[in-house]
């Protein structure tokens, strides 16, 4: 080392030294600054980036579809276009309005729309929702208009193809795509899927610059309901025209496979249109065959006989003396339609003699005919897998009146759904069968099938008893109150029911508004086809079941049939044509 | 300082191990661009097939629009005039009459 230089170096050491030191120092503070950020002021300070950085949003899974028995579709997911705004944080109201009130007549926004957003702004929400359910094809139009702030994001939107077809029974859904009746509703965990998880990241001016799913959705299954629906097509016209016709308050008509319990179609009417829910009246919402009550009146006689039949009181070669045409119950005269004379069981039963039933009733007591009536499952739901069903009302024995045996007997002081009148009637077409119904016939695409309680068939009424019903039902049809339930060239079995409504306002029952009903099946010999038909209050000079609702069921069973390839089981249809259709090979 | 002269061999290994280098390292590196091409092609046609999907779907809906029963009838009876067959239009044919299906 040169001596000369010694005070230089000194120099340049003592600056080293005050660098070094001003280093350690700076390094010192920038440690504790560290230790202050993630140590302990960690949580705060996380929590701020978070709400500053980033937005935690949902993935809507895309829902699944339902389609009918032959996999037509019925509803169906398809995606859509929703438009969201993240307004840059500072700026005053009137500025984070305007791209809104730019996007007003691109996207027809109404001022209800408007003063949602401007509400959101103002509680200081960062991800508000602009409009739901566009065109895709609307992107690149908001994308043109360079808004800032404004953001696209693909979600789905429920389409319903057939528009009401069978409305009542798929429901619909809300705008943020949560089931609303039907079986949108009872199946809305299944359908729905389950959603996904996204992180936005928001730059300083919290607009948004990548995403990241740390969720993925999951997709909902596809439900395939028992429903056909050309059967449903068929029924639903009938219905709407026979209400027209008749001028009738409402109707419904529920058509099933009574071996299977399938419902093949179920209409009411009025009806609505799920691709534009809520409807906008009130009175087309609820699904009439499940969840209206009323007294089925003489279709429920078909109870009274199986009681009859089933206890052994009453044999069916027995004859009832019904030509006063009146039979008193507790004080009060109850008449029949017409003077029958002397009648069989079997005619008591095919000619709905009220007079005639009261006397079976009578004859099998309360208990028998209570214990029918609950072997039938009545006062039960059917477990029918659609939401709301109604449980019917059937008095407990220890509360019937006087009069109670006489008016249950033909169908009064007892409440019931239609679809627990069919469901009766399947019985007797299974042969004493009960096999409770079904609409939903698979559930496709889901990881864990959930389980489903069906109840299984069982016998509830000896073969025999139900084998005499059935005769008795087909004589009701072929020359009984039934007779324009005939479909030419079908053996038809059913009963008719003319029922006069409870008016609140008198406290008795009213002369002039009835429910008229048909419940029935066809062919006789192996029914293919179930049938209920109830229109409330016709209001024309006809407002008998056999004139209102039997024909409904001729021309929706003769249809249907056809549709099935069911061919004629009677008549001189049984005498075939061989046509030939270029299909000569075939045995 | 005496520089070693390289004799021939030497000099070709060295060259040779240059080479192998250089060539293991550009196929590294287009194995690496490959696969980032790929993941993009990928990409792409994920995206492809997922628009595809969803125009599929939007088309079925579409298509059961279109075949909704409601308007099918429509057209057959007022653009087209078809009815209904009457009853004695009808024929069945003998070995499926009796056969329920």
């Amino acid at each position: 080392m040169n001596i000369a230089n010694a005070p230089y170096h000194k120099k340049v050491r003592k600056r080293t030294k005050i660098f070094t030191v001003v280093l350690v120092l700076w390094t010192f503070g920038i440690f504790l600054r560290l230790l202050q950020l993630q140590v302990f002021s960690h949580a705060r300070m996380s929590a701020q980036v978070l709400v500053q950085n980033q937005a935690k949003i949902d993935i809507f899974p895309q829902r699944g579809a339902i389609h009918d028995r032959k996999g037509s579709i019925l509803a169906q997911s398809v995606p859509s276009l929703t438009v969201y705004y993240t307004p840059a944080a500072g700026e005053p109201l009137d500025l984070r309005m305007k791209p809104i009130l730019k996007l007003q007549p691109v996207l027809e926004l109404s001022s209800k729309d408007i003063e949602r957003v401007k509400t959101a702004l103002q509680n200081g929400s960062s991800h508000i929702p602009v409009k739901r359910k566009l065109e895709l094809e609307t992107a690149e139009i908001i994308k043109g208009l360079g808004l800032n702030g404004i953001y696209t994001r693909e979600e789905a939107k429920r389409l319903y193809p057939q528009g009401p077809l069978a409305s009542h029974v798929l429901g619909s859904v809300s705008v943020d795509n949560k089931g609303q009746g039907g079986v949108e509703h009872k199946f809305d965990s299944i359908l729905s899927g389950k959603k996904g998880k996204q992180i936005v990241f928001l730059d300083a001016r919290r607009r948004e610059y990548h995403f990241e799913t740390i969720e993925e959705p999951q997709r909902g299954g596809d439900l395939v309901l028992t429903i056909d629906a050309t059967i449903q097509y068929i029924a639903q016209k009938e219905l709407e025209r026979a209400v027209q016709e008749h001028n009738a308050d409402w109707g419904t008509v529920i058509v099933s496979n009574p071996a299977s319990g399938e419902i093949l179609a179920m209409a009411s009417w009025p009806t609505f249109d799920p691709n534009s829910y809520p409807p906008e009246s009130k009175e087309a919402e609820p699904n009439r065959a499940i969840h209206h009550l009323f007294d089925p009146g003489s279709t429920f006689k078909i109870v009274t006989a199986s009681a009859a039949l089933e206890s052994r009181w009453v044999p069916m070669t027995e004859t009832f003396d019904c030509s006063k045409g009146s039979i008193e119950t507790a004080g009060t005269p109850i008449r029949d339609h017409k003077n029958f004379g002397v009648l069989t069981f079997p005619d008591v039963i095919s000619h709905s003699s009220n007079v005639g039933v009261i006397q079976i009733g009578r004859r099998v007591g309360p208990k028998a005919l209570y214990q029918t009536i609950k072997t039938f499952q009545f006062g039960t739901k059917t477990g029918i897998e659609l939401p709301a069903e109604a449980a019917g009302k059937v008095w407990p024995l220890e509360n019937w009146t006087k009069r109670s045996l006489d008016s249950v007997s033909i169908g009064y002081e007892i409440s019931v759904t239609a679809l627990q009148m069919l469901q009766a009637m399947n019985v007797i077409a299974n042969r004493g069968i009960l096999v409770p119904p079904r609409i939903v016939k698979d559930i496709q695409d889901v990881p864990m099938t959930p389980k489903r309680s069906v109840s299984e068939p069982r016998q509830i009424i000896s073969d025999e008893t139900a084998r005499n019903l059935v005769s008795i039902l087909e004589k009701a049809v072929f020359e009984g109150t039934g007779q324009e339930a005939l479909a030419k060239g079908y053996t038809v079995a059913g009963k008719t029911g003319t029922t006069q409504k409870f008016d609140p306002a008198l406290k008795s029952y009213s002369s002039s508004k009835h429910i008229a009903s048909f419940v029935g099946f066809v062919p006789v010999e192996n029914p293919q086809l179930s049938m209920i038909v109830v229109l409330d209050e016709p209001k024309t000079d006809e407002y008998y079941g056999g004139q209102v609702a039997a024909p409904v069921f001729r021309e929706i069973a003769k249809r249907v049939l056809r549709y099935l390839n069911i061919y004629p089981d009677t008549g001189s249809n049984r005498t075939i044509i061989a046509a030939n259709m270029g299909r000569k090979n075939r045995p | 300082m005496v520089r070693k002269k390289l004799n021939r061999k030497e000099l070709a290994l060295g060259v040779l191990a240059s080479l192998m280098i250089i060539l293991i390292l550009t196929f590294y590196l287009w194995h690496i661009t490959e696969n980032v091409r790929l993941g993009y092609d990928i990409g792409r046609g994920e995206n492809r097939l997922q628009a595809l999907q969803k125009e599929i779907k939007k088309l079925e809906t579409k298509k059961a629009a279109l075949l909704s029963l409601d308007r099918v009838e429509k057209k057959a009876r007022e653009e087209m005039k078809l009815a209904d067959p009457r009853e004695d239009q009808i024929i069945y044919e003998d070995s499926y009459s009796r056969r329920m299906p």
